[in-house]
C-alpha cells in the first residue's frame, strides 16, 4: 500500500488540508501545504489536531476502503482513525505507509529516532557498527589486493549487517528512509 | 517614587511555578493499553510492579529520582472517588487516568518529586518534578530512572522509530520536558501572544493549568516540548532551558517591572483590592480564587504588598481545589460548604478574621 501522501497543489510541500468540492458534476480535489492553506483561508493552520489529520487522510484513502488491520492486536484502520492511538508495537509496522504524514506532520519533518536507546539495543547497535567498519576495512583491502572474490564476499556481509525496514525491532538502525511497514 | 526591588529567586520562582520532565515507556511484548483486556492490563501491572516494588528497585529508582522516602503503590480503581481526584488537582495523574476503572496504579514518593502512571495511555508515565526552574536536574534525574527502569523492564523499541507509544505524537523520545509558568503582566499588558508565538516557532505546546484539553484561560501555562521524534533528549532540553524558559522569564519580569513603574497605581489598586477581597470573602468561586491568587502573586513578587510568601500563594493555587478542601474537611456537602471551606483557608493564610 502506497502512503497516502500528496503534495501541495502550488508547491512541493507535503499537503496538509484536503478539500474535495462538486461543481457542476465534476469532483475536483485541493491539496494544499500549510503555508498555501494559509494564504487561502486567511487562517494560520497550525499544528493540527492529530485526529483531524487522520480524518483528511482518511479522505484521501478513502478509495483504498477500510486499509490494514494489525496481525498482532487486531487494531484496523477505522479504529487507529477514530482514537489516533495504535495498539501494539507491530501497529507502527502495519499502519506505517499511513503514520509516515502523520510522524512528518507531528514531529517536523522527522522520521528517524536520534535520541536515547535502551541498553540491550545500544550494545547491539555499537556491536554491529563495529563489524561493519571491520568489513569495510577488509572491502578496502581486497579491492586494493584485485581479490574481487573476498570483495564480493565481504559486500554481501556488510549489505546483510547493514538496519533493515522496521519489522525487525533490535536490529539497530541509522539510515534515515521512511519507515515502510508491509501491508497484510 | 520607585518601587522596592523585586525579589529574583535563583530558582526564577518568582515566574516558574514548578518544572516537569515526563517519560512514556510501553513494555516489550504487551499491546498497548487501549488494547489490552483487563487480565492483560492486571498481568503488564504486575510486570511493572514486580519490577520495580522489590525494596532493591525502589530503592534504586527513588534515588534515581532524587526523591526521598518510599515509594508507595496506590491502586486506582480501589480509591475513593475524592482521593483521585486530589491526585489530579496535585498534578499527579491525568484527568483520564483518575476517572478509568480498569487495572492501573500509581507510584509516587511523599515528596512527590518522582510519581509513576502504571496503565495510562501508555504502560508507564514516568514524571520527575520540581518546584522552581529546575529543569537541568529534573532532566538528569529522569534520564537517571530511564536507566534504572531499562536495567529491569524490557521496554518496545524500533530501531528507526526509538520508543513506541500509544500516540505517535509521543513516539521516539518519548519525553516531555516541560514548566508551569505564573504570567499574570504578560496577560495584563497583552503579550502573551508573543509567548504563544514562541512556543510556536519551537515547536512547543502551550497549555493551562491542568494540561491537556483545559484550556488555557487564567494566567498560569505549561510550556512544554511537542516535538519527540528526530531530536535527542538533551536538544529538546536546551531548547527549553537554554532558550525558552529563561526568555518567558525574562518578559514576564519585564513586563511586571514595566507595569509598576508606568502603571503602578493601576496595579496597586488591583493587587490591593486582591489582597482585600481574599481577607474578606466568607464565600469564594474556585474561579475568584484563582484569579485573585494571581493578582495577588504579582503583588507580591514585584514588592507592592507584603502578604503571604510565593510559597504559601503557590500552595494555595492546589488547596483551594475542590478535593483538597473536601479531603482537609470531610464535613463539607454542598458547593455553599465548599466555597466557605475555600474563603477560611485562604483567610487562614492571609492572617485575617
Amino acid at each position: 500500500m502506497a502512503a497516502p501522501f500528496r503534495s501541495c497543489d502550488h508547491c512541493a510541500k507535503p499537503a496538509v488540508v484536503h478539500n474535495t468540492v462538486i461543481v457542476n458534476g465534476k469532483v475536483i480535489e485541493h491539496h494544499l501545504c500549510e503555508e498555501h492553506a494559509a494564504a487561502v483561508t486567511g487562517e494560520a493552520v497550525g499544528p493540527v489536531p492529530i485526529n483531524a489529520l487522520l480524518g483528511q487522510l482518511a479522505q484521501v484513502g478513502a478509495a483504498r476502503a477500510r486499509g490494514p488491520t494489525c496481525p498482532t492486536c487486531g487494531l484496523t484502520f477505522h479504529d487507529f482513525k477514530s482514537t489516533g492511538l495504535l495498539g501494539c508495537a507491530r501497529c507502527y509496522d502495519t499502519f506505517a505507509a499511513t503514520l509516515v504524514p502523520v510522524l512528518e506532520l507531528a514531529h517536523g519533518g522527522a522520521t528517524q529516532h536520534v535520541g536515547r536507546v535502551p541498553p540491550e539495543a545500544d550494545a547491539a547497535l555499537k556491536h554491529r557498527n563495529e563489524q561493519l567498519e571491520r568489513l569495510s576495512r577488509e572491502l578496502g583491502t581486497a579491492v586494493a589486493a584485485e581479490q574481487y572474490e573476498e570483495a564480493a564476499r565481504l559486500r554481501d556481509m556488510i549489505h546483510a549487517l547493514r538496519p533493515q525496514a522496521p519489522g525487525a525491532p533490535g536490529t539497530g538502525g541509522t539510515d534515515t528512509a521512511p519507515p515502510r511497514g508491509s501491508a497484510p | 517614587m520607585s518601587a522596592p526591588a523585586a525579589p529574583r529567586p535563583a530558582d526564577d520562582s518568582d515566574v516558574v511555578m514548578s518544572c516537569r520532565v515526563r517519560l512514556a515507556r510501553n513494555v516489550a511484548g504487551m499491546p498497548f493499553v487501549g488494547r489490552s483486556t483487563h487480565p492483560q492490563r492486571r498481568e503488564t501491572l504486575e510486570a511493572i510492579r514486580g519490577a520495580c516494588g522489590t525494596p532493591g528497585a525502589t530503592g534504586a529508582l527513588v534515588a534515581a529520582a532524587g526523591a526521598t522516602g518510599a515509594l508507595a503503590w496506590v491502586d486506582m480503581p480501589s480509591m475513593p472517588a475524592r482521593d483521585r481526584q486530589l491526585l489530579w488537582e496535585r498534578h499527579l495523574v491525568s484527568r483520564t487516568f483518575a476517572d478509568g476503572d480498569s487495572p492501573r496504579a500509581v507510584a509516587l514518593t511523599q515528596d512527590e518529586r518522582f510519581s509513576m502512571m502504571v496503565n495510562e495511555e501508555d504502560h508507564l508515565r514516568v514524571q520527575v518534578l520540581r518546584p522552581g526552574n529546575a529543569l537541568r536536574s529534573a532532566f538528569d534525574a529522569a534520564m537517571a530512572v530511564d536507566a534504572a527502569l531499562a536495567a529491569r523492564l524490557d521496554f518496545a523499541f524500533h530501531p528507526r522509530l526509538g520508543y513506541l507509544t500509544a500516540c505517535p505524537t509521543n513516539v521516539g523520545c518519548g519525553i516531555r520536558i516541560g514548566v508551569m509558568v505564573h504570567l499574570r503582566a504578560l496577560r495584563l499588558t497583552n503579550e502573551l501572544e508573543k509567548v504563544k508565538r514562541a512556543a510556536k516557532e519551537l515547536h512547543l505546546a502551550h497549555r493551562g493549568f491542568h494540561g491537556e484539553g483545559t484550556d488555557a484561560t487564567g494566567d498560569w501555562f505549561q510550556i512544554s516540548n511537542q516535538r519527540t521524534l528526530g531530536v535527542t533528549e538533551h536538544e529538546l532540553l536546551e531548547v527549553l532551558a537554554g532558550r525558552v524558559v529563561p526568555a518567558i522569564v525574562n518578559w514576564e519580569r519585564e513586563a511586571r517591572r514595566a507595569l509598576v513603574e508606568r502603571q503602578r497605581l493601576l496595579v496597586e489598586d488591583r493587587v490591593h483590592r486582591g489582597v482585600a477581597l481574599l481577607q474578606a470573602a466568607r464565600l469564594l468561586t474556585l474561579d475568584e480564587a484563582m484569579k485573585q491568587l494571581s493578582t495577588v502573586r504579582l503583588g507580591v513578587s514585584t514588592g507592592l504588598v507584603g502578604g503571604p510568601s510565593l510559597d504559601v500563594i503557590n500552595r494555595l493555587t492546589i488547596e483551594v481545589q475542590s478535593a483538597h478542601l473536601r479531603a482537609a474537611d470531610p464535613s463539607i456537602e454542598g458547593d455553599d460548604d465548599e466555597r466557605a471551606a475555600r474563603a477560611r483557608i485562604v483567610r487562614a493564610a492571609f492572617g485575617a478574621a
